[in-house]
């Protein structure tokens, strides 16, 4: 049977997209408040070949770049052969589209749905920089010459699922720990043998409206990142105006880290954590694995921060 | 709960400490009621998400805001690129920005509106540091990992 050998939280923001295609295309590299990001996040990309999914449940939160206030989705599932990039305002990036399974795609609607997880199905859902600003350098390109951001395709399918971070009333972090609950026991009904990752992203402290724009809080971050892992009750039982309160309006995306956490068993283990604050959004990584399913590794964890 | 709020040295003179609250003006929140108020605003706004719409926009800007059929309040708020007004008319964050990308503006141009400071000053002043977590903080993990 299909089976959840590991999680990733990561951060999400426009910025980490753009600063990454200019650094790429510049000579002198990425400016110096960026860099320490895409050090920090390079053994993620490692953790992730040595962990080898063949499938990703990404958990990431829409900006009004595919869905509108006319209908706004509390849970939406995209379910479909691709998902392709939004148009933000400024155009696309030069990167493929995500490559979905819709095996998955329906075999999870299915499981979720029987778990009375009423998601909206997105068959032609558009992506943003929710899950492309931090893609393109945690997941190798195939099939394009190096170096090539345009060529190629990602190395792995996708089946996102979009949480609503817009529009009040916000699901509660209750139901982001259920929603991971049901991905796990979803994931374990899939006929076959595939190694599933399941990704959040979101947060972590930044406000960026209001005179409070540009709070930031790294001794939130690092507090949560510290006690996601092993304390994940304690954490949801916090308001979530309260993580709004101390790291910023948009901090409430960390809950979208609980569904990621309560997707493992109790026995994952953090590997690798890092935490930098480049400009105005909080930016960290935490990749955690189930026992046994990074060959070649105790339980033992690094910290990058 | 309490919190500790230490700011650090470096923040520009211009900008008091963010506070640890939820009221206006540190934050504008995008309440329901926003929601229903900003119905043409946000429509509007999401619709320069389209390249032929933005290439519209900028050929006609008042023609094409009579199309979305904003109230002439709301059509002096884009007119004037005032984007913590339009915030508060229940314009979201995430919709006036698709405006301020199709105006040649980005976030910061937002930000300094809303923090009442030049984009130079906002800039420079970012991270704008606090400190404080949930209290009480749960209990390290038994193998102190």
């Amino acid at each position: 049977m299909a089976a959840v050998i590991g999680g990733i939280g990561i951060s999400h923001t426009p910025s980490m997209g753009l600063e990454y295609d200019r650094g790429t295309a510049n000579p002198d590299g990425f400016s110096p408040r960026w860099q320490p990001w895409y050090d920090g996040t390079r053994r993620v990309q490692e953790l992730l070949e040595r962990l080898a999914p063949d499938h990703l449940v990404v958990v990431y939160n829409d900006h009004l770049n595919h869905f509108d206030l006319d209908n706004y989705p509390t849970l939406a599932i995209g379910v479909g052969a691709r998902f392709r990039q939004a148009d933000e305002g400024w155009g696309p990036r030069e990167l493929p589209d995500l490559e979905g399974d819709t095996r998955w795609g329906l075999h999870l609607t299915e499981e979720l749905v029987g778990r009375e997880f009423d998601l909206t199905v997105s068959q032609d859902l558009a992506i943003d920089h929710g899950v492309f600003s931090w893609l393109p350098y945690v997941f190798r390109q195939t099939g394009g010459r190096a170096g090539d951001r345009t060529g190629g395709g990602w190395p792995v399918t996708v089946t996102p699922i979009a949480v609503n971070m817009v529009r009040q009333p916000l699901p509660t972090a209750n139901r982001l720990r259920s929603l991971g609950r049901a991905i796990r026991a979803g994931v374990a009904t899939f006929p076959g043998d595939d190694r599933v990752l399941v990704i959040a992203t979101g947060g972590m402290s930044h406000q960026i409206s209001g005179a409070r724009f540009g709070m930031a809080n790294e001794d939130l971050d690092r507090y949560f990142l510290r006690n996601l892992p092993g304390h994940l009750d304690e954490l949801v039982s916090i308001p979530v105006r309260e993580y709004m309160r101390l790291g910023g309006t948009e901090a409430a995306e960390l809950t979208l880290w609980f569904a990621m956490r309560a997707a493992l068993s109790d026995r994952a283990a953090a590997v690798y954590t890092f935490q930098t604050f480049p400009a105005i959004t909080g930016c960290g990584a935490l990749v955690m694995a189930e026992p046994g399913a990074l060959p070649g590794t105790g339980s033992g964890s690094e910290a990058g921060s | 709960m309490h919190t500790i709020n230490s700011v650090q040295a470096g923040q520009a003179a211009e900008l008091t400490a963010p506070s640890f609250d939820l009221d206006e003006p540190g934050t504008i929140e995008f309440t329901a009621q926003r929601a229903l108020a900003g119905r043409a605003l946000n429509r509007f706004a999401l619709s320069l998400r389209s390249p032929a719409c933005r290439a519209e926009f900028l050929a006609d800007e008042a023609a094409y805001l009579r199309r979305f059929g904003l109230s002439d309040e709301e059509t002096r708020l884009v007119g004037e690129r005032d984007w913590t007004g339009l915030l508060r008319a229940g314009g979201h964050l995430q919709a006036v920005l698709k405006l301020a990308a199709t105006v040649g503006e980005d976030l910061w141009s937002i930000g300094a509106h809303n923090a009442g400071c030049d984009r130079d000053t906002l800039i420079a002043a970012t991270p704008r540091r606090v400190s404080g977590v949930p209290a009480p903080a749960p209990a390290p993990p038994p193998d102190g990992a």
